[in-house]
């Protein structure tokens, strides 16, 4: 596993296109979100720029760069010479999933403390950090059922888009007017109760019950995903 | 232990939807054998391949690599060599970050230095794949292939691009392989290696065996031949010889040298010079076309 996430990492550094979707743009997009503070927290409050950085960060420097790579590596049949060795189904996808992953955490965590020292500490760091690491993996398992419907790196720049801009918008959405109507559908929609209980966690003023409710539809999600990845993830390109 | 064979395939199917590309194929690779898997384009070579290898599962029949089932990777593919059709390596790692990675994952011990000198691509270790030529590609797949020297070594079209001195250099080491007792699988279009180099052939044609066995039990089956080429005004040869265009003749035999013998003896008798003067044993390429007619 580890060999394999070392060559991953050299290959996303190596590759300006990936280095520009997976860093360059949610750091860009999470800069402007946190230097205009002001304006976004009266929008929506501290909590939404929480939510709307942790979703670029997801949607892009995640899932869009995972669903390139995975594309990638299967149509230059590197995963298949990958699986001509000993190494496991799992132990493969981990490795290469590990080193985009990583980025990500690390992007969001730098990304969050600043907003915290821009505006105010978050409420409850354990419940963000619980919000936040369920929505990862939330967005890896879309990013293996999306990559089973891509062809080709190219490919992915289309097949990417409704999940990657479906989940900013219903953050958008949800951050902006909250769940007090329409509740059950903005919890229910991917990233809806994420985005609540990123904002509850950093505003706080919910008690924590309440807030853990809202991890299920985000593991349910989590669920799904994996399960369309089980079935719809291909380690050879058609024939 | 050691009578089991490294390859052991039973009445082995494999279907894509309404394709039937391998019916019930078996056949046994013994220890240290080289065993070629020959056959016409879409014959199920690939497939038949592939499923011994692991790379995919067999619709129906059983196929045991070292006593084992193909597809339990930890157990099996320590021990085994694979050089894929098509290479599969990243275009942005290096010779050497790719051998280093694929040997990593092997199982095996071995230094990527070692393997680099084997197949000349020493001075290439810091180049990345993207920058390779397609032989260097073929090249680089061989080196991943005998990293720690395994007991099993798959070649899939291994000298498809490559030059007359890399040619040599990957039968070599393919030689030094064999003296350590290694196994060899081989699939080719280039059929005088198989030829010379193979115990055995497996000839497939439509899915299923047409012929298997040593290399002088295919050809045996096909005459030998003559061919040569009369100036004008020559008076007429043997009757055995059959003319195939204005001045060219054939002989199909299967006493090659008797024939040949008195081939000779008439030529001499008659103060004829024998041109463009061919005799052989049928070659594979024989066999082959001899698929084509049936």
């Amino acid at each position: 596993m580890l060999p394999i996430a070392h060559s991953e990492l050299i290959q996303i550094f190596r590759n300006r296109l990936v280095l520009v979707t997976s860093l360059v743009m949610p750091v860009a997009v999470g800069t402007f979100f946190i230097s205009r503070h002001e304006v976004f927290t009266e929008i929506g409050g501290a909590g939404y720029i929480a939510a709307m950085v942790m979703f670029t960060v997801a949607a892009f420097g995640l899932y869009a760069t995972a669903v390139t790579t995975l594309a990638s590596r299967r149509q230059n049949l590197f995963l298949k010479r990958l699986r001509s060795t000993k190494a496991s189904d799992s132990s493969i996808l981990f490795g290469l999933m590990l080193p985009v992953t990583v980025i990500s955490v690390v992007l969001l965590a730098v990304m969050m403390v600043a907003l915290a020292s821009a505006t105010e500490n978050p409420d409850n760091i354990g419940l963000l950090v619980a919000g936040m690491l369920a929505t990862i993996v939330m967005m890896i398992g879309l990013a293996l059922a999306t990559a089973g419907l891509t062809n080709s790196p190219e490919h992915a720049q289309v097949t990417t888009l409704p999940v990657s801009l479906g989940v900013l918008a219903v953050a958008t959405w949800v951050g902006i007017s909250g769940t007090e109507d329409l509740t059950w559908l903005k919890r229910l929609l991917p990233g809806g109760s994420a985005t609540e209980l990123v904002s509850n966690a950093w505003v706080g003023g919910v008690p924590v019950s309440d807030s853990l409710v809202l991890l299920a539809p985000t593991l349910g999600w989590m669920v799904i995903a994996i399960a369309l990845a089980t079935r719809m993830f291909r380690w050879e390109p058609r024939r | 232990m050691s009578n089991t064979p490294v390859i052991d395939v039973e009445r082995l199917n494999v279907r894509y939807g309404d394709f039937h590309a391998v019916k019930d194929l078996s056949f046994q690779v013994q220890r240290g054998e080289f065993y070629a898997l020959l056959g016409t384009n879409g014959a199920g070579k690939t497939s038949t391949l592939e499923t011994v290898e692991g790379h995919r599962p067999a619709t129906s029949g059983q196929v045991r690599v070292f006593g084992s089932d193909p597809r339990d990777r930890r157990r099996v593919r320590p021990r085994m060599g694979i050089m894929l059709q098509e290479s599969g390596f990243s275009p942005d790692l290096t010779v050497k970050e790719s051998i280093r990675l694929i040997g990593a994952l092997s199982g095996r011990a071995d230094t990527v230095d070692r393997v680099l000198g084997i197949i000349d691509l020493t001075r290439k270790a810091g180049t990345k794949v993207s920058q390779l030529s397609g032989g260097e590609k073929r090249r680089l797949d061989f080196a991943t292939a005998v990293y720690g020297t395994p007991e099993l070594v798959f070649l899939d079209e291994p000298t498809t691009g490559l030059d007359i001195q890399a040619r040599d250099d990957l039968w070599n080491a393919v030689d030094r392989l064999r003296e350590h007792g290694s196994t060899v699988v081989l699939t080719t279009h280039y059929l005088e290696e198989a030829q010379q180099r193979a115990d055995r052939v497996g000839l497939m044609h439509r899915g299923t065996f047409h012929r298997e066995g040593t290399v002088a039990e295919l050809t045996r089956t096909l005459p030998a031949v003559i061919r040569f080429e009369l100036p004008p005004h020559a008076p007429t040869p043997p009757p055995q010889a059959v003319r195939q265009s204005d001045h060219r003749y054939l002989v199909e035999t299967f006493q090659l040298q008797s024939d040949l013998y008195s081939l000779l003896g008439w030529a001499e008798r008659n103060a004829v010079e024998l041109q463009q003067l061919e005799a052989g044993p049928t070659s594979l390429d024989d066999v082959f076309r001899a698929i084509g007619h049936e």
